[in-house]
């Protein structure tokens, strides 16, 4: 089990929930449970580039990314990068 | 019946609710706060609210409400097929589809990319005859990117439509899209090495008059261009009036084929209105000639208005409406013979449509 967090936008498309418990084995395979999935991961199954996943604080950019194992993970934290105007 | 203006910005969704006399005009709170709202549309067959949404993290999406925006639903899934190589980047046009076809609407996005629903917008196809365009590999996304921005349909016939993409052109199909041929004869592409191409014109917007649906107008990177043969033929249509060619803008008359309005720009390199004013350009004659029309509009303006900052309504007069990029709604009950500043400090304005609420 792992807990996902989702910024506060995403959270209004999820219907008001922000925090998700959910069982799998990958990031991708976490985020792919949630409702607002298709704002993460785009058509080609790829992370968008300006969406941040972190595994108990550590970027998945730098580990496995969408692949990245969950195995005794307790926390996984959506953030949009700083970008935008 | 009042009129409800529907205004996309950059950080939202605004409705602007007027009274039956169009002179009273209340502004509501922002709906799809974090969307960047490029165009918003009231289907007239339901009254349902389309949006076409971005957000820069997480990309286009579409939402729709069907209580005049209290609740929404989003589409969820919206993409390109991987085999295509082409992701989708953003939406740009919501268009209701043909009152026969009612729960068909079609979306216009880039990279040069129509989708279509068969379902009121709960989901979308793209359009494979243009997504697959044998001369696709000819376009070129001009600075807004490759967008699909302008979706026409005759109300004679659902099969016959006409979208145009910047910078790829005016296409027309008449077989519900399944193929479609480029309608670019004498539009100029100044920006080209052959100045008059197939294709590659970097039309801004397009519309079709829906009283004579032979007649097309449109606003073109390189001048006002008007159509009586659904685009085989183009004549431009300035040096009689008009301060510029260049603008992005354009509204029609919702009865009056000749009447139609411009609100031009410097030019290219310098994109902002014409002569240091806000000035909408009225033409009551097919084009021939240009009044300006800019009763009630500020002065001195260094403003702009985008692609779909511009709209009527259908009554009589005919109501006119058009958001700044500087956060303006204006509004003309009489036409455009006065103008009236019905919100400022919008965030950029994007999108300008008219619906109606009761």
């Amino acid at each position: 089990m792992v807990v996902v967090r989702i910024p506060s936008l995403l959270a209004v498309q999820a219907g008001g929930q922000g925090t998700f418990e959910v069982e799998a084995e990958t990031v991708g395979g976490a985020l792919r449970q949630l409702p607002v999935s298709d704002l993460l991961i785009d058509e080609h199954g790829e992370l968008r580039r300006l969406v941040n996943v972190y595994v108990d604080g550590e970027d998945t950019r730098g580990l496995e990314g969408l692949e990245t194992p969950l195995a005794g993970a307790s926390e996984l934290r959506v953030i949009a990068a700083v970008a935008g105007g | 019946m009042g009129v409800l203006l529907l205004c996309g910005t950059r950080k939202g969704l605004f409705l602007i609710r007027g009274d039956d006399a169009r002179r009273n005009w209340d502004l509501e709170k922002t709906l799809l706060s974090g969307w960047s709202v490029f165009h918003a549309v009231q289907d007239p067959r339901h009254g349902d609210l389309h949006v076409a949404a971005n957000n820069w993290v997480y990309g286009g999406t579409t939402h729709r409400s069907s209580d005049l925006g209290k609740t929404w639903e989003r589409s969820e899934g919206l993409g390109l097929p991987e085999e295509s190589g082409l992701k989708l980047e953003e939406v740009w046009h919501v268009e209701p589809g043909h009152d026969s076809e009612p729960d068909t609407l079609w979306l216009g996005a880039t990279p040069g990319i129509l989708f279509r629903s068969g379902d009121r917008g709960e989901s979308w196809e793209p359009v494979r005859g243009l997504l697959e365009h044998p001369t696709r590999d000819r376009w070129q996304p001009g600075a807004g990117g490759m967008c699909c921005h302008s979706v026409q349909i005759d109300p004679a016939d659902p099969k016959k439509m006409f979208i145009a993409i910047s910078a790829a052109g005016t296409f027309r199909t008449e077989d519900g899209g399944e193929t479609w041929v480029p309608r670019n004869k004498d539009v100029a592409a100044d920006f080209m090495p052959d100045p008059f191409p197939e294709l590659g014109q970097c039309v801004h917007k397009l519309l079709l008059h829906p009283a004579r649906q032979d007649r097309l107008w449109q606003q073109n990177h390189c001048g006002v261009y008007r159509s009586d043969d659904r685009g085989d033929n183009w004549e431009r249509l300035e040096g009689n009036g008009l301060p510029s060619g260049f603008g992005f803008p354009l509204a029609i008359h919702p009865r009056d084929p000749d009447v139609a309005y411009v609100i031009p720009e410097e030019g290219a390199e310098n994109r902002v209105t014409s002569d240091g004013r806000l000035g909408v350009y009225r033409t009551a004659d097919g084009g021939a000639s240009w009044e300006l029309a800019s009763n009630g509009l500020p002065e001195p303006a260094w403003g702009a208005v985008m692609r779909e900052g511009f709209a009527s309504d259908r009554n009589d007069p005919a109501g006119v409406y058009f958001g700044t990029q500087s956060g303006s709604v204006f509004a003309s009950s009489s036409e455009g013979d006065s103008w009236t500043e019905v919100a400022r400090q919008l965030p950029p304005v994007l999108s300008v449509e008219v619906g109606e609420w009761s």
